[in-house]
């Protein structure tokens, strides 16, 4: 019967605690106690950001798929469907992402030899790069413009206009988080600057293999 | 297997006045959270409109909802009252629905403030915030701030919806999707709480197997939430764009060129109802999952036995969410999609039978030989039960695609959801209430007004919905021959003034309940026992009350349920009474 312990197992639990003197080892060796030590004294885990950021990137994900998945049932079925021809500053944009995810990395190797200042230099220069990103993106949609293909000129226009904004959003929220690792005082923080980094890093790789994913998905589904 | 109940129940004679019997004494903090010593008291504002403590949010989540339930529940009084007497004028009430484009909007907006507001909110935000840090032994949700932003938002989408509802049809679509988009948001941050807090916040000892059902639910239904409300505020933000950019992702002529001209004439956007329905179809299990996870813990704690059978119902609860998610399709047979699908649909929502019957069977399991103690919450679970049994029952012949919905009116599906979904929840929710009112407050609610209460509800909405089912059967027994038509048709409109009438009473009896409720709030009996219903569970742990503010969190021992031993006084051993304080009483 489940959740009803046999007596051997509270006799084994009682001599463990013994030898355990109290509080260390969670009573039966759990799967996921030992993180929580030490909860209560003072800091959180903070495991709970790592948690967090994989949860919520499956969540953006699907919030992606879905779109996807709609283009291409619009697609498929529509009879006013006119491909648009992809500003060609796109694969720029494309390198200069690709790029900031580099030197994001190198940032971070940094950071771990605990060369601070070049840490700094570097992060700077991905968030720089991050905010070229974007420039480029709204080049990409003044070069549209100027064709004269708009939001409602066509489904697939529609279609890349929201791609590219939806994936612009989620970059801000990117940019945030690097702005945030390099002004926010950790001394006094909840997280260290080396989580942070890294909690935005995954989310910044995953934006950029994201926006490969919607770029291939464009340029060959359209 | 009853030796350990047995020798539980001896233990709570001798050492209970040690342990967890001196809990008379202990004050409930069920205010705020910002009781440590040597802070200063907070104003107001920051107390509890902006608190990050998670029970001043989950009682905040409870009060919009019960908000919610009777605006909503006013609206369906409305439409039905005009439904049976079309030139009946109700003061106030029928200024609402007073314009015909108002009045088509009503359902939308009762829909839309029970579902959302109520059905989703309630069991999952407000009841699981307050209580399933409590019940891990966390002393916070994972991310608390985030946890407030997503209360303020879904008000924002309150006042959003009903402001709509009181603007030009037009604007008011548009600030309705705004609405529900926000909604969406504040969902997925929420449900990203509950899942990271269940992952990585539980207490010393509370491994897997031993969570409560109710924290599995609560678990589960994040999970969910983080895949559908996504899914959702996708289809959300396409539908804006079109109205507000003029795009056309959801086109009403060319997307449905070729499909049937019955259908095409029909002008359903068949995009929309793809991406809205792989959301509603799995938001049906969203507002199910807590109830089922809430039912299964009150009758537990109520039958003094075990969770019958408790890892295949947790096995059964993934089941509800893993399936939930795939029967998206079921609800389209009609929308002339490739005909291949609905026969995958309808084998995928008939096999959501096996969980539910899993479930079904381990309610009774546990029942079985019981000795119940029949107070007002357990009632309601048992009501739960009878309601869901016979809501899933008309359910399973919606699921076989023999029965087109040419051949049924909608009368039979508003039936049969408002029995198995939007009753049966509530049902779940005031079992809940009813239960867990003493640690929200520190007083009883009344039980002969519950149970009146109860009764009245119970018989009313079986007086409502089951006549709606007939309703709803209607046009197919007009397809035999010989049946007489227009018999039957001056058959309809009594029924409907017998539904409206049982409607009124339900919604009459509901007011039994709000007096209880706040007459209870500032006169109930006070709690003189910290654990007034002998639960195992954290939330009534003394220890954990007395150290809220200590250093050292709980440790869990045991699983959630350990009950038995019906010879003696006390029954029970709470999960984090250590094994050695039970061997010593041993």
């Amino acid at each position: 019967m489940p959740g009803v312990p046999t007596v051997q197992e509270i006799e084994f639990v009682i001599e463990e605690r013994r030898d355990g003197g109290g509080g260390g080892r969670p009573p039966d060796g759990g799967d996921d106690g030992d993180n929580n030590r030490g909860r209560r004294s003072g800091k959180p885990s903070p495991k709970r950001y790592y948690t967090g950021i994989a949860i919520g990137l499956v969540s953006i994900l699907m919030f992606f798929m879905a779109l996807a998945s709609a283009y291409l049932v619009r697609k498929s079925g529509s009879k006013d469907w006119v491909p648009i021809h992809l500003p060609g500053v796109l694969w720029f944009n494309t390198l200069v992402l690709i790029a900031s995810s580099f030197t994001m990395e190198q940032a971070r190797q940094l950071l771990a030899q605990t060369f601070l200042s070049s840490f700094r230099k570097l992060w700077i220069a991905t968030t720089a790069l991050g905010i070229l990103f974007l420039a480029g993106q709204l080049v990409a949609w003044r070069q549209l413009v100027a064709q004269g293909i708009y939001m409602a000129s066509n489904p697939s226009s529609s279609f890349f206009y929201i791609f590219t904004g939806a994936h612009g959003v989620h970059l801000l929220g990117g940019i945030a988080a690097l702005l945030f690792v390099s002004l926010h005082n950790f001394d006094k923080s909840q997280i260290s600057i080396s989580i942070a980094a890294e909690i935005t890093s995954y989310y910044w790789h995953f934006m950029d293999g994201l926006w490969i994913f919607l770029l291939a998905l464009l340029y060959l589904g359209k | 297997m009853y030796s350990i109940n047995a020798f539980s129940g001896k233990l709570l004679v001798s050492e209970a006045a040690g342990v967890w019997a001196k809990q008379a004494m202990v004050t409930y903090d069920s205010d705020s959270g910002t009781n440590q010593p040597g802070k200063s008291r907070p104003g107001f504002a920051r107390r509890s409109l902006f608190s990050t403590h998670h029970k001043t949010i989950g009682l905040q989540y409870l009060w919009l909802a019960l908000f919610s339930v009777f605006l909503g529940m006013a609206m369906s009084l409305v439409m039905r009252i005009h439904l049976v007497w079309p030139g009946a004028h109700i003061p106030f009430l029928s200024a609402l629905g007073g314009s015909a484009e108002r009045f088509a909007t009503l359902p939308l907006l009762h829909g839309s403030l029970m579902i959302f507001f109520v059905l989703t909110a309630a069991p999952q935000a407000g009841l699981g915030n307050y209580l399933l840090p409590l019940q891990i032994g966390a002393r916070e949700m994972a991310f608390p701030t985030l946890n407030l932003f997503c209360f303020w938002a879904t008000v924002a989408s309150l006042v959003g919806m009903t402001a709509g509802f009181l603007l030009v049809p037009q604007k008011g679509i548009t600030l309705w999707i705004v609405s529900v988009s926000i909604f969406c948001g504040a969902s997925l941050c929420s449900a990203l709480n509950f899942t990271v807090t269940t992952i990585d916040l539980r207490a010393q000892g509370m491994t897997l197997p031993r969570l409560p059902v109710t924290v599995w639910a609560w678990f589960l239904n994040g999970i969910l939430g983080m895949l559908i409300f996504s899914i959702l505020l996708a289809a959300c933000l396409c539908a804006l764009s079109d109205r507000v950019f003029a795009t056309t992702f959801f086109p009403a002529a060319s997307f449905l060129a070729s499909q049937p001209a019955a259908l095409a004439a029909d002008s359903s956007l068949v995009l929309w109802q793809r991406l809205f329905w792989f959301f509603a179809q799995a938001e049906v299990y969203v507002a199910m999952l807590p109830c089922f996870g809430i039912v299964t813990h009150l009758l537990a704690t109520f039958s003094r036995k075990p969770v019958w059978k408790e890892r295949l119902v947790v096995l059964a609860l993934c089941g509800v969410g893993l399936v939930g998610f795939c029967v998206w399709g079921q609800h389209m047979f009609s929308s002339g999609m490739n005909p291949f699908s609905p026969l995958v649909f309808s084998v995928l929502a008939s096999s959501l039978g096996l969980p539910a019957t899993i479930l079904v069977l381990s309610w009774f399991g546990t029942l079985r030989n019981a000795r119940l103690r029949l107070n007002t919450s357990m009632l309601f679970a048992l009501g739960f039960i009878s309601l869901f049994l016979a809501g899933g029952l008309s359910g399973v012949f919606l699921a076989g695609r023999g029965f087109k919905s040419t051949s049924v009116r909608e009368d039979f599906v508003i039936g049969h959801f408002h029995l198995v979904m939007g009753v049966a929840a509530t049902f779940a929710i005031l079992g809940a209430l009813f239960f867990w009112f003493p640690r929200l407050f520190g007083r009883h609610m009344n039980e002969p007004l519950g149970k009146l209460h109860f009764w009245l509800t119970f018989v009313g909405v079986y007086f409502a919905f089951m006549p709606m089912h007939w309703l709803g059967l209607v046009p197919h027994t007009g397809r035999i021959p010989g049946a007489n038509l227009t018999t039957l048709a001056s058959l309809l409109e009594p029924i409907r003034a017998f539904i409206t009438a049982a409607i009124l009473i339900t919604v009459l009896a509901q007011g039994v309940f709000l007096f209880n409720f706040l007459w209870s709030l500032a006169r109930g009996e006070r709690v003189g026992d910290c654990n007034p219903w002998r639960a195992t569970t954290l939330e009534w742990s003394t220890a954990l009350l007395r150290d809220d503010s200590g250093a050292r969190g709980p440790v869990v021992y045991r699983g959630a349920y350990e009950f038995g031993g019906l010879e003696v006084a006390e029954d029970f051993v709470p999960q984090d009474v250590a094994p050695d304080q039970v061997a010593k009483a041993h």
